[in-house]
C-alpha cells in the first residue's frame, strides 16, 4: 500500500510538472530588461541639469555671481515627464516577470498610479494617446499580481500590454536620445561661443589663452561623453523593444529552441549594454 | 496651421540649431573683418538663439500637440537659405538683419502660438 502510495505520488507530481512550462527565458529577458532600463539611473544629465550648467554659463559670461536663480521649471517638467514613463516601463517588466515566474518577489508599484495619471504639470497638455498608453500599462500590471499565473496569463499580459509599452519606450528614447542629445548638442555650442573671443584675444598671454583652448576642448570632451551616454541608453531601449516584439510574435511557440535562442541573444545583448552605461561613469 | 507635434517641435529645435550653427561659423570665420560692434552683435544673437533652441528640445519632450506639415516645410526651406546665405555673405549688416529675422521666428516657434509662427514665416520669405 505504501508502495502504490509513493508510485501515485510520482504519477502526480511528474503530471504536475508536465503540465508546467517552463519560461525561464521570458523571465530572464525581462530581468536583463529591467536590468538595462535602470541605467537610466546612471545617466550623468538630465533636462534640469542641463538647463543649470547653461544658466550658470550665462552669469559666468556676464561676470556675475550675485543673484544667480535659474529658471529651469519646464525641464524640471520635462524631467518628471521622463521619469514617470520609465517608472511604468520597468514596473511593466516587473509584472512580465512576475506571470513569467512563479518565484518571482513581489514589488511596489503604489508610486505607479499617482504620476502622469494626475496630470499635475502646469499648462503642460498631454495628448489623450499618450496618458491612455500610461494608464492602459499602469491597470494591466497591477492586474498581474493579482489571481493565479498560467501560460493564457503571458499571453494576454504582453498581447495587451505590447502597444501602450512600445509606445513609452519610443517616448522615453526619444526624450532622452533625441530632446536631451540636442541640449547637449547646443551646449557645446555655446561653450565654442563663450571660449572662441578668449582664445582669439590678442590682449591676453600666449599661456592664458591656450589654457583658455585647453578648457573648451576638455568642456567639449565632457558633454561628448555624455552624449554617447544617451546614444548607448537608446539602442539598450530600442533592444528592449525588439525583444518584447520577439515576444509578442512568437507566444504560440515560447518553448520552441530557436525563440528561446533569440531571446537569449537579446538578454545578453541587453546586460552587455547595462555593463558599459555603469562603467561609464 | 494646426497644431505641432512633439516629434514636429523636435524637427524645429533642429532647424534652429542648423540655422544657428550656420550665424556662429559666420562670426568665427570673419572674427578679424568684423568690428567690435558687429562681433558682440553677432555675438548677442547666436547666444540668443542657442538659447531659443534649447528651450524648445524641453518644450518638445513635454508637449504634444497636433499638425504642421507645410509650415514645417517652409522652416526647412528658411534653414537651407540661411546656411547658404552665411556661407557667401559679403555684408556684414545683411547677416545681423537676417539673424535678426531669425530670431523673431524663434520667439514665435516657442510661443507655439501657431498663427504666429506662420506669420513670422511669412515675413522671412516675403
Amino acid at each position: 500500500m505504501k508502495i502504490f502510495k509513493t508510485f501515485l505520488f510520482a504519477i502526480s507530481f511528474m503530471s504536475l510538472l508536465m503540465g508546467c512550462v517552463n519560461l525561464g527565458h521570458v523571465t530572464n529577458f525581462s530581468k536583463t530588461s529591467i536590468e538595462a532600463l535602470q541605467t537610466y539611473g546612471n545617466l550623468s544629465q538630465s533636462f534640469t541639469s542641463v538647463c543649470t550648467q547653461d544658466c550658470e554659463l550665462k552669469h559666468i559670461s556676464n561676470y556675475n555671481v550675485y543673484k544667480t536663480k535659474c529658471e529651469c521649471g519646464g525641464n524640471v517638467k520635462a524631467d518628471s515627464i521622463t521619469n514617470a514613463i520609465y517608472r511604468a516601463t520597468v514596473e511593466y517588466l516587473h509584472g512580465l516577470m512576475a506571470v513569467s515566474d512563479k518565484t518571482s518577489a513581489k514589488f511596489e508599484t503604489a508610486d505607479l498610479t499617482n504620476t502622469l495619471a494626475t496630470g499635475n504639470y502646469g499648462p503642460i497638455k498631454l495628448n489623450s494617446e499618450d496618458v491612455a498608453s500610461y494608464s492602459k500599462l499602469t491597470s494591466l500590471i497591477l492586474r498581474a499580481y493579482s489571481g493565479i499565473r498560467s501560460r493564457k496569463k503571458i499571453n494576454s499580459y504582453v498581447t495587451e500590454g505590447h502597444e501602450p509599452f512600445q509606445h513609452l519606450l519610443y517616448f522615453l528614447e526619444f526624450n532622452l536620445s533625441q530632446n536631451l542629445n540636442g541640449k547637449l548638442e547646443v551646449q557645446k555650442k555655446s561653450i565654442q561661443n563663450f571660449y572662441f573671443d578668449f582664445v582669439h584675444d590678442t590682449h591676453l598671454s600666449s599661456y592664458e589663452r591656450t589654457k583658455f583652448a585647453e578648457d573648451y576642448f576638455e568642456k567639449k570632451a565632457t558633454i561628448e561623453r555624455h552624449q554617447n551616454e544617451l546614444k548607448l541608453f537608446g539602442d539598450l531601449v530600442n533592444e528592449v523593444k525588439e525583444g518584447h516584439k520577439l515576444l509578442l510574435q512568437n507566444l504560440d511557440q515560447l518553448t520552441d529552441e530557436e525563440v528561446k535562442n533569440n531571446l537569449a541573444k537579446t538578454a545578453q545583448k541587453l546586460a552587455l549594454g547595462a555593463r558599459i552605461i555603469s562603467q561609464l561613469k | 496651421m494646426a497644431n505641432l507635434t512633439s516629434e514636429q517641435v523636435k524637427e524645429l529645435a533642429d532647424n534652429l540649431l542648423r540655422m544657428t550653427n550656420a550665424l556662429g561659423d559666420f562670426r568665427y570665420e570673419n572674427y578679424s573683418k568684423l568690428n567690435p560692434q558687429e562681433n558682440k552683435r553677432l555675438k548677442e544673437l547666436h547666444n540668443n538663439l542657442l538659447e531659443q533652441t534649447t528651450e524648445l528640445y524641453t518644450k518638445s519632450a513635454v508637449l504634444v500637440l497636433d499638425d504642421a506639415e507645410e509650415s514645417l516645410n517652409k522652416v526647412k526651406v528658411i534653414t537651407a537659405k540661411t546656411q547658404e546665405l552665411y556661407s557667401n555673405l559679403d555684408n556684414i549688416q545683411k547677416g545681423i538683419n537676417w539673424a535678426t529675422k531669425i530670431l523673431g521666428m524663434a520667439s514665435a516657434i516657442l510661443s507655439l502660438n501657431t498663427e504666429s509662427i506662420a506669420a513670422s514665416i511669412k515675413s522671412i520669405i516675403s
